[in-house]
């Protein structure tokens, strides 16, 4: 009997429990965040024009789409949450400050936020067409990928990041057109967007190559797969180690890697710093060095 | 007596499970192209840049319905295919100064638009340009958004629908590269095997079209560190693919 009534205490307690839970924490847990919106989201899922306006008024110097969805773009779905309290919770996906008073927004895009879309662009194709063909009287005179690749600093070009090289082609007429948004950007899992891209031989500058300013080359030179690249998915701006010892191996030319390669047989804590810096220079070699240098691959480990 | 021998067993089976899990690395090589070409006798031998080569699998023999498809695809030259959509001589003079198959090759210049230079086709695109754009600078640059279809890349996207149908017939495994500035390219991640090298689409030298068909072995761990695989026009003791060319046929007058 008493064992009985402990069981019943037991469902009895387990049931008031479940019920607090379910009216108290429940709904919190399960409640839309009216502070970030996301365009996974289904019912955000509609044609982009539905909300983006295209070109924006605040365009500067030429047609863009440079801020956010007009007020009816929300007010459309969540009158609810666009007028709950003094300070709605849903203005602060767009609005720094949240105030009927205050129109300030957010750079578009916040540059705070994670990215939504990755950028679907053909290498190959703008290769073919935006570079000119065969034999040229003008040199420099042809579109390149310096049209949307500009110096950032000595050493890293710069990767577009608006679309000022992208309209001046495809605002209309040319697919895919300003209109059709989904022609370049593909919804994606949030994420944070690589600013720097990884570089093994950082020392390597493209204005560099000593006073002649042998690295000022065409990019495909040395880049040699991007006019094949049909994708940005798993693109590397990979330059074989052919690219550099052109030169930087040549007999009667420069030893560099020959030098470094040397310097490790003599002593295998020697780091390489020619072309990399400490953190890199300091690992063994990858094979492709040493069939250059026409020389069996080495560990340091194996170096008495 | 059994169960010791069952446990071996059992080991070995798992080994060799794991073992043939393990991914063998594939020994791939890579094939650099060096395509020199001469535009005439007279002409200097030069590198020929921007041109797409494509690679294979399989020998010539394997690929024989695809390059005589390439043979007997009919030619048609940039110039014959703008004077037959009635483009000005202007703009078939600039498209053929530096060797554009469409407008998007090279930027237009103010002197382009307007002056004694102008071509007829980006005044009149630049004059619809500004109206819309409300700016000169950006009607110059957006020019081309306000060429007719034909115009603008007409000659490249026929070319593209050739390629594509031979493409389709070439199969799922074509590597393809474009040549620099000197005429040089790489092929990389190759598996080892026999290939054909093709230009697919003939390429425009002065007065003729140039078809390269050739075949090509590629050997594992091949870096092509020496010499390069050289590709002309011209026979020479270093060249492994010879072009066949072809003179350019006269354009149609309709």
């Amino acid at each position: 009997m008493c064992h009985g009534l402990t069981r019943m205490t037991r469902i009895k307690t387990f049931t008031v429990f479940l019920f607090f839970f379910l009216i108290c924490v429940h709904p919190r847990l399960s409640a839309a965040d009216y502070s970030k919106f996301s365009h996974a989201t289904q019912k955000h899922q509609a044609a982009c024009n539905t909300c983006h306006k295209i070109p924006t008024k605040n365009a500067p110097t030429f047609p863009d789409i440079k801020d956010y969805p007009d007020h009816d773009a929300c007010v459309s779905c969540h009158r609810p949450q666009f007028f709950k309290g003094a300070k709605p919770v849903i203005c602060s996906v767009c609005h720094s400050k949240t105030s009927p008073r205050d129109e300030a927004r957010y750079a578009f895009r916040n540059p705070a936020s994670k990215l939504q879309f990755t950028i679907e662009f053909p290498h190959d194709r703008h290769q073919d067409v935006i570079a000119m063909l065969r034999f040229s009287h003008a040199q420099q005179n042809y579109y390149n990928c310096t049209v949307c690749h500009a110096s950032r600093t000595t050493t890293f070009k710069a990767a577009p990041a608006d679309h000022s090289s992208c309209f001046n082609c495809h605002w209309k007429a040319q697919q895919p057109v300003a209109t059709n948004c989904n022609g370049c950007h593909k919804l994606a899992t949030p994420y944070v967007p690589i600013t720097d891209p990884t570089r093994i031989s950082i020392k390597f500058m493209h204005e560099g190559g000593g006073e002649k300013k042998q690295h000022i080359a065409e990019c495909t030179t040395c880049h040699i797969n991007i006019t094949k690249a049909a994708s940005l998915r798993g693109l590397k701006p990979d330059v074989p180690i052919t690219g550099c010892t052109e030169c930087h191996n040549k007999e009667g030319l420069r030893q560099d890697l020959n030098t470094e390669l040397v310097a490790i047989d003599k002593n295998r804590n020697f780091t390489c710093v020619y072309c990399h810096a400490p953190n890199v220079g300091s690992l063994d070699p990858p094979a492709s060095h040493y069939l250059i240098a026409e020389r069996p691959a080495l560990k340091r480990k194996d170096i008495k | 007596m059994r169960a010791p021998k069952l446990l071996f067993f059992a080991i070995l089976l798992m080994v060799t499970v794991v073992l043939a899990q393990q991914p063998v690395p594939r020994q791939t090589g890579v094939l650099r192209l060096r395509v020199r070409v001469k535009a005439d006798d007279s002409a200097p031998l030069r590198g020929l840049s921007r041109k797409r080569f494509f690679l294979i699998p399989g020998t010539i023999e394997q690929n024989r319905v695809l390059i005589d498809a390439i043979e007997r695809q009919a030619l048609l030259s940039r110039d014959c295919y703008y004077q037959k959509i009635g483009a000005s001589s202007a703009l078939i003079n600039w498209l053929r100064e530096s060797d554009c198959e469409s407008v998007y090759c090279r930027g237009v210049e103010q002197e382009f638009v307007s002056g004694p230079k102008a071509v007829p086709e980006f005044a009149t695109a630049f004059a619809t340009s500004q109206k819309e754009y409300g700016n000169d600078e950006t009607a110059r640059q957006w020019l081309t958004t306000n060429l007719a279809p034909n115009v603008r890349d007409g000659f490249y996207r026929t070319q593209q629908t050739v390629l594509q149908t031979l493409l389709k017939q070439a199969g799922p495994e074509v590597h393809s590269v474009m040549t620099d500035r000197n005429g040089t390219a790489y092929f990389t991640d190759l598996g080892p095997g026999t290939y054909v090298l093709s230009n697919l689409i003939p390429t425009e030298l002065g007065q003729t079209f140039v078809t390269w068909n050739c075949e090509v072995q590629v050997k594992p761990g091949d870096l092509a560190t020496e010499k390069p695989y050289l590709v002309s026009n011209r026979k020479d003791r270093n060249v492994k693919c010879v072009g066949i060319e072809k003179p350019k046929p006269v354009c149609a007058t309709d």
